[in-house]
């Protein structure tokens, strides 16, 4: 076996990351807009 | 050492070596695991359909009655059994290996039977209602808590056996070198179950003896503090067994379905051994809002330590699908981005289920257990419908529907009978995963609306009204995950009793690393 062939090539792989990344950080900040819009400050 | 060769028969279409008394053993706890599933499934429905306030079908006693049932079967029963096959399922057909001391594992089998049976009891005939968590002043009577450690103490040790076998197999030359990536993952796996189920005696001693009455009343609520903190270092670690068994699981999936192999087993170990190190950080994210504990520490425990974990989880996020994609493009499915994905075995139920357990574990399961171990967001759903919207992504749609797409390979291969129904098989994951992710959705959105988990009656305060819609998905929602997992135990069941047995060579195998004559066991481990 050449050390090619157990090279990874995964380049969906790292686009799914990206997406999965972009899900986290929209529902992280969401959730920061309902805490604040639940127990209003002042 | 006595001579086993003539005690394995050969798997035709893996190769592997199954030791057949270690095969029964399989089969035990399997069929076990797939009947508590039944009554946790029946105890499901009636509840959802209790909560859907269109429906409200139990009377008020019944509906606590039942969500303890359905709490203790599902995540305790049905999930531990299915492990205790994947434990010896890892240390014996895994490493091509003798399984060792089978009577003792007979007698934990035994024990632990006992002790769901008498769980069960428990709650159906003497009427105990604590719900999974147990807080005192909830008190159940002494078979409950009896029932609890005498499961518990047979789970140690099949773990202890676990490793025992482990080494066997190196010691007696049955196996050499590292250990395959899914005996690896579930040694993690035991090694956290041994720490949990330490802290399950810590928890459940106590209470069993507060239940007799050896442990005065006041003794008792004044530790409630401590119960509770004792019972997550338990109840959490059990999640992250089940975490370990389930990534097990999906990189064995992954070379089943479709041939992938890791691409970087190092770091995949790396991952694995990280939950080890987290092995209990995170847990006291379900005391983010108990007064016993200062902010600090609950910070600390939540936040950064919890990482460690979600750091390995993320390894295993990457390395499975790149595992996954790689062999497939190396298949020729190269095209564009996703080929290899759009193009996978879509009607093997091994494939489907893991990939949309994979999806609903990662997506919604791990992305809203980390915004919910945050100290200030804890609050806007503490206790309510969002608690368990969480965990049926975990447990349910991510680990259940793991578990029940390999015992659709798990049947034929190790259980040597054909699947009743592939056409069934195929459609199972679909119609589970999309009832599941229904009820997530439900209770995701009727939580965040207010409603309390654990309610008979939301309608008295009169304020929900907005929720009934999502509690109405969360309703047919239940409905059809319902029958999703009534086609997988119907399958499971039929198949292993009355499916087409599927024949096998029986053949002699030795160790193929023997111990050489002469040798101390010493010497040949450092060799
Ligand atoms: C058809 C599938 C299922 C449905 C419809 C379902 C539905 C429900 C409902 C309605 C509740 C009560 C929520 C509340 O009022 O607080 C609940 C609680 C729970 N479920 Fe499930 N569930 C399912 C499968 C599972 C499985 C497979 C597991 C474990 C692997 C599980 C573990 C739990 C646990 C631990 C609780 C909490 C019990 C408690 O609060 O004491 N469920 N489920
Ligand atoms: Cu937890």
């Amino acid at each position: 076996m050449s050390h090619d062939d157990n090279k990874m090539h995964a380049p969906g792989t790292f686009v799914l990351a990206l997406i999965f990344l972009l899900w986290f950080i929209v529902i992280y900040f969401v959730q920061w807009f309902a805490l604040w819009d639940n127990w209003p400050i002042g | 050492m006595k001579d086993y060769s003539h005690q394995f028969r050969t798997c035709e279409t893996t190769g592997l070596k199954i030791h057949l008394p270690a095969q029964k053993l399989i089969w035990v706890n399997a069929v076990s695991a797939v009947v508590f599933l039944l009554v946790g499934a029946v105890m499901a429905i009636l509840i959802a359909l209790t909560r859907w306030p269109a429906v409200h079908l139990l009377p008020q006693h019944l509906f606590y009655r039942f969500i303890t049932a359905h709490g203790m079967n599902m995540l305790v029963f049905w999930i531990v059994f299915f492990e205790m096959a994947g434990l010896i399922f890892g240390a014996s057909a895994v490493l091509k290996t003798r399984f060792p001391a089978i009577k003792f594992a007979w007698f934990n089998w035994i024990l632990m039977i006992i002790g769901a049976l008498l769980v069960n009891y428990a709650i159906f005939v003497q009427g105990v209602d604590v719900m999974f968590t147990a807080y005192p002043p909830l008190k159940g009577t002494p078979l409950y808590y009896l029932g609890i450690i005498l499961f518990a103490v047979g789970a140690l040790f099949y773990s202890f056996q676990f490793f025992f076998a482990v080494g066997i197999a190196k010691k007696e030359g049955w196996h050499q070198g590292t250990l395959p990536l899914f005996t690896f993952g579930m040694l993690v796996a035991a090694i956290i179950a041994v720490f949990t189920l330490l802290e399950g005696a810590v928890t459940f001693v106590p209470t069993f003896l507060w239940s007799v009455g050896i442990i005065p009343e006041s003794w008792m609520l004044d530790s409630t503090a401590l119960y509770r903190m004792h019972f997550w270092a338990f109840g959490h670690s059990a999640q992250q067994i089940n975490l370990a068994a389930m990534v097990a699981i999906w990189y064995l999936l992954g070379t089943l379905t479709v041939g992938a192999k890791p691409v970087n087993q190092k770091l995949s170990r790396i991952a694995f051994l990280l939950y080890i190190i987290a092995i209990n950080l995170g847990s006291i994210h379900h005391l983010l809002v108990d007064p016993g504990l200062t902010s600090t520490y609950k910070i600390v425990n939540t936040t950064y330590l919890a990482f460690a974990a979600v750091i390995g989880s993320l390894i295993h996020a990457i390395s499975i699908p790149a595992a996954i994609e790689t062999a497939q493009r190396k298949k020729g499915l190269t095209n564009g981005l996703f080929e290899w994905l759009t193009k996978g075995p879509w009607s093997d139920p091994g494939w489907s289920g893991m990939i949309i357990s994979f999806v609903i574990f990662g997506f919604i399961g791990g992305v809203t257990g980390i915004l919910m171990s945050t100290e200030q967001l804890n609050v806007l759903h503490h206790n309510n419908l969002r608690v368990p919207g969480h965990f049926h992504a975990t447990v349910v749609g991510g680990t259940a529907l793991a578990f029940m797409a390999v015992a659709y390979y798990i049947i034929p291969l190790v259980l040597q009978r054909k699947l009743i129904s592939k056409t069934l098989a195929k459609i199972q994951p679909y119609i589970f995963g999309l009832g599941i992710l229904m009820v997530i959705m439900g209770m995701t959105f009727a939580g965040l609306m207010g409603v309390p988990r654990r309610h008979w009656n939301i309608e008295l305060p009169g304020i929900f009204g907005g929720a009934d819609a999502m509690l109405a998905i969360m309703g047919v929602g239940a409905i059809i995950a319902f029958i999703g997992l009534l086609i997988f135990i119907g399958i499971a069941v039929l198949s292993v009793f009355f499916g087409e047995k599927i024949p096998s060579k029986m053949e002699v195998h030795n160790p193929p690393f023997p111990v050489k004559e002469g040798v101390s066991d010493r010497k040949t481990a450092t060799t």
